[in-house]
């Protein structure tokens, strides 16, 4: 191998790896992005991964001295549009411009979610061991739904109602700490 | 249908959304209902936030109680500890008498002949240590064989014998390091790793340096490899050789030996003499294609690799990851990896050499002498501990071969190694000194193993009391483990062992491996078994 090819190889790996490190930053806040819009996990995981993709080809534009996560939720916003058109379901979800809507009145709550949620990991340790060890199967170690049921020996349907309730308890319970102040 | 808000009819709709499983219906139900009221629209974002948040905050998880061990060190205060150290008088009665009785067998043992010496029992039954295997199957592309000799599937490992494809490719990787592959219709027997025999059909043969001498035989020559690539293509009544890079050497019934070098080709034919001619590229497009293909493959699953590894460097509870990237001749540390816990920040190689890893791009330590060793030091006390590590073992040599052993025999260490009868062991020392317990697999290292990338894990979990090894992502044995935490690793080597004896040690405290490592992590809590599924799926070599 030349020394030429050695370096341009080198340079590969380094914009690689700063790629890499600019993304996993990125990665949470570009996923609860396309929740927004997707919220199943696993398909929000797939369109995050398409955009991973889409980002990597287009690193090159990328410009360093500005932010990387909204110029990487650009991308998924595109990802998550084509995924959505091909799907009938989710169009009737997000028609008639509800999805700008959505992803735009999220960004004005961000800071109000950011306080109440604050409390969740307090609210999540004081769920009874069982609800806690499904939504750590669920959430946590993504254990798939049928797995789930078969383990329990409960209706696929049956956990979704737990996950359902178990959801709702943590929203009252990171919400009753919150008022107190405000009455 | 329409979907009121406030109504549990919308809280269902909500969650059906979130789990995927809402019906077209109901999602347009829902739209009309978030594009008519805004407090709707409001409690929606928050109920996904919350959801998204709870799929996407691995934190969440790790900080809380149940899994506190895990992803923290537990911390311990100096009279807790003493503690641990002294018999623990809340054990009961019956207990402490059942680890008196051990401590007392141990310290027995342990004068007569040393720790080892349970280890030296009659090997178990070799189930795989009769398997010939010379080669495995690596990858196909519309492969049909002919039914009696198909070869159970990529990955396999395969004996000598005859192989006969009736179209599409295969590639066969020989335990020598020669790659072959096939294009049918061809026959192809295995003879050793590194003979085989084509009396029909087309080859590529890429023969690396330690491969050297590898032979092939067809009706009419035998092709001795000197370091190349070269291709065959063989009919019952002629042969053409074509080297591509390298020489050979061919050996026919009358002409004495021939060597050929890049670029020159020759056809044997009966009993006329060999006809030289030029290598002709063209006959061989689709077996060159294929094994582009499968290279531009290997990137791929190497660039996977790294970008799953850039995610499991933040998981809290990962101690140590050395990824045996970036070495070189002038470097002699190994960078942890690991983001969270920098309590050990490298560890360093001593000998070694550089090898290729999993992949071609990938490196690897190779061990081979008795001084070929990585050592590190791991501070604090665990609860669990999972070791998880990429191994390429070429030989069982010694009676104990060392995959990570913490030096010398303290109280709190373990060892884990590979027995020479293809046994995983793991001992756990327990607080008093003299106490141990060995955790034995069945001999599941068979020799149609050796030679190839390997996932081995094991779990020592001190709080569910079970000690659990594993071999590519599944449990292979299972066993109550009957000594408590803490446990405490300290000076540690990968790949050898420091026994702290003196300097000429009994042939029982040498346990250096022979072969090669190019990953290791430990964690400080017990994966669960789908976790250790996932580390395999995370580096497996091929798809």
């Amino acid at each position: 191998m030349s020394v030429d090819s050695n370096s341009r190889f080198d340079d590969a790996t380094a914009a690689q790896q700063r790629f890499l490190s600019l993304f996993l930053r990125s990665e949470r806040e570009i996923f609860r992005y396309v929740a927004v819009l997707v919220p199943n996990v696993t398909d929000a995981e797939d369109i995050v991964q398409q955009a991973a993709m889409a980002l990597w080809e287009k690193f090159d534009t990328y410009d360093p001295t500005r932010p990387f996560t909204p110029w990487a939720c650009r991308f998924a916003l595109n990802k998550a549009r084509q995924w959505i058109e091909q799907r009938q379901r989710w169009k009737a979800l997000l028609d008639h411009g509800l999805a700008e809507e959505l992803a735009q009145r999220r960004q004005e709550l961000q800071p109000e979610f950011e306080r109440r949620l604050k409390r969740l990991e307090a609210c999540l340790d004081k769920l009874p061991p069982g609800q806690r060890s499904l939504v750590e199967a669920y959430y946590y170690e993504r254990t798939d739904i049928e797995s789930l049921a078969g383990r329990t020996g409960k209706t696929a349907a049956a956990i979704y109602k737990m996950l359902q309730r178990i959801r709702q308890a943590l929203q009252l319970c990171v919400e009753s700490h919150g008022k107190p102040e405000v009455v | 249908m329409t979907l009121s808000f406030p109504s549990p009819q919308f809280d269902d709709a909500v969650a059906a959304v979130c789990h995927g499983s809402a019906s077209e219906a109901e999602m347009r139900a829902l739209n009309e209902s978030l594009r008519s009221d805004a407090s709707a629209r409001d409690e929606y974002l928050l109920r996904i936030e919350l959801h998204s948040r709870l799929a996407s905050s691995r934190d969440l998880f790790c900080q809380a109680e149940d899994v506190a061990a895990g992803c923290r060190t537990p911390i311990i205060d100096w009279d807790d500890r003493r503690d641990f150290l002294s018999p623990n008088p809340r054990m009961p009665a019956i207990r402490r008498r059942v680890v008196q009785v051990l401590a007392l067998a141990a310290c027995l043992v342990l004068m007569a002949i040393g720790v080892w010496g349970l280890w030296l029992r009659p090997p178990a039954t070799r189930n795989g240590a009769t398997s010939t295997a010379v080669a495995m199957l690596t990858r196909v592309v519309d492969a049909h064989w002919t039914q009696s000799t198909a070869p159970a599937r990529v990955g396999s490992a395969l004996a000598p014998g005859w192989l006969r494809l009736e179209s599409g490719l295969a590639q066969v990787v020989f335990y020598s390091g020669a790659r072959v592959v096939i294009e049918g219709p061809a026959e192809l027997q295995l003879v050793s790793p590194t003979e085989a025999v084509c009396p029909t059909g087309r080859l590529l043969a890429e023969v690396p340096e330690p491969a050297r001498g590898f032979r092939l035989k067809t009706g009419q020559i035998n092709v001795v490899d000197l370091g190349t690539a070269f291709g065959i293509d063989a009919t019952h009544g002629r042969t053409e050789v074509h080297v591509f890079k390298g020489r050979v050497e061919v050996l026919s019934g009358i002409t004495a030996k021939q060597p050929l070098g890049e670029g020159q080709a020759a056809a044997a034919q009966g009993s006329t003499p060999l006809r030289l001619m030029a290598a002709n590229t063209v006959a061989f497009k689709a077996l060159f294609e294929f094994q582009e293909r499968s290279l531009a493959s290997e990137a791929f699953r190497y660039e996977q690799w790294q970008l799953a590894n850039a995610r499991l460097n933040q998981d809290p509870s990962l101690v140590v990851h050395l990824e045996f990237q970036n070495l070189n001749t002038s470097d002699w540390t190994l960078r942890n990896a690991a983001e969270s816990d920098r309590s050990v920040q490298d560890a360093t190689i001593v000998g070694c050499q550089r090898a290729e890893g999993r992949w071609r791009e990938k490196q690897a330590l190779e061990f081979q002498s008795v001084n070929d060793r990585v050592r590190l030091a791991v501070p604090g006390n665990f609860d669990a501990l999972t070791l998880s590590a990429w191994v390429c073992v070429k030989g069982l040599d010694r009676q104990f071969n060392s995959l990570f052993m913490c030096d010398g025999f303290d109280p709190g260490t373990i060892h884990w190694l590979i027995r020479n009868d293809g046994v995983l062991g793991l001992t756990v020392f327990g607080p008093d000194s003299g106490d141990f317990q060995i955790v034995a697999s069945p001999p599941v290292l068979t020799l149609d193993r050796l030679g190839t990338w390997l996932h081995l894990a094991v779990i020592v979990d001190g709080k569910a009391r079970q000690v659990v090894h594993y071999v590519n992502g599944s449990p292979v044995a299972r066993q109550e483990l009957k000594l408590g935490p803490p446990f405490r690793l300290g000076a540690a080597e990968l790949g050898n062992w420091n026994a702290r004896s003196g300097p000429n040690p009994a042939p029982a405290l040498i346990r250096n491996l022979s072969g090669a490592l190019d990953e290791f992590e430990l964690f400080n809590r017990a994966l669960s078994d789908a976790e250790v599924r996932e580390l395999h799926a995370k580096g497996k070599p091929d798809l």
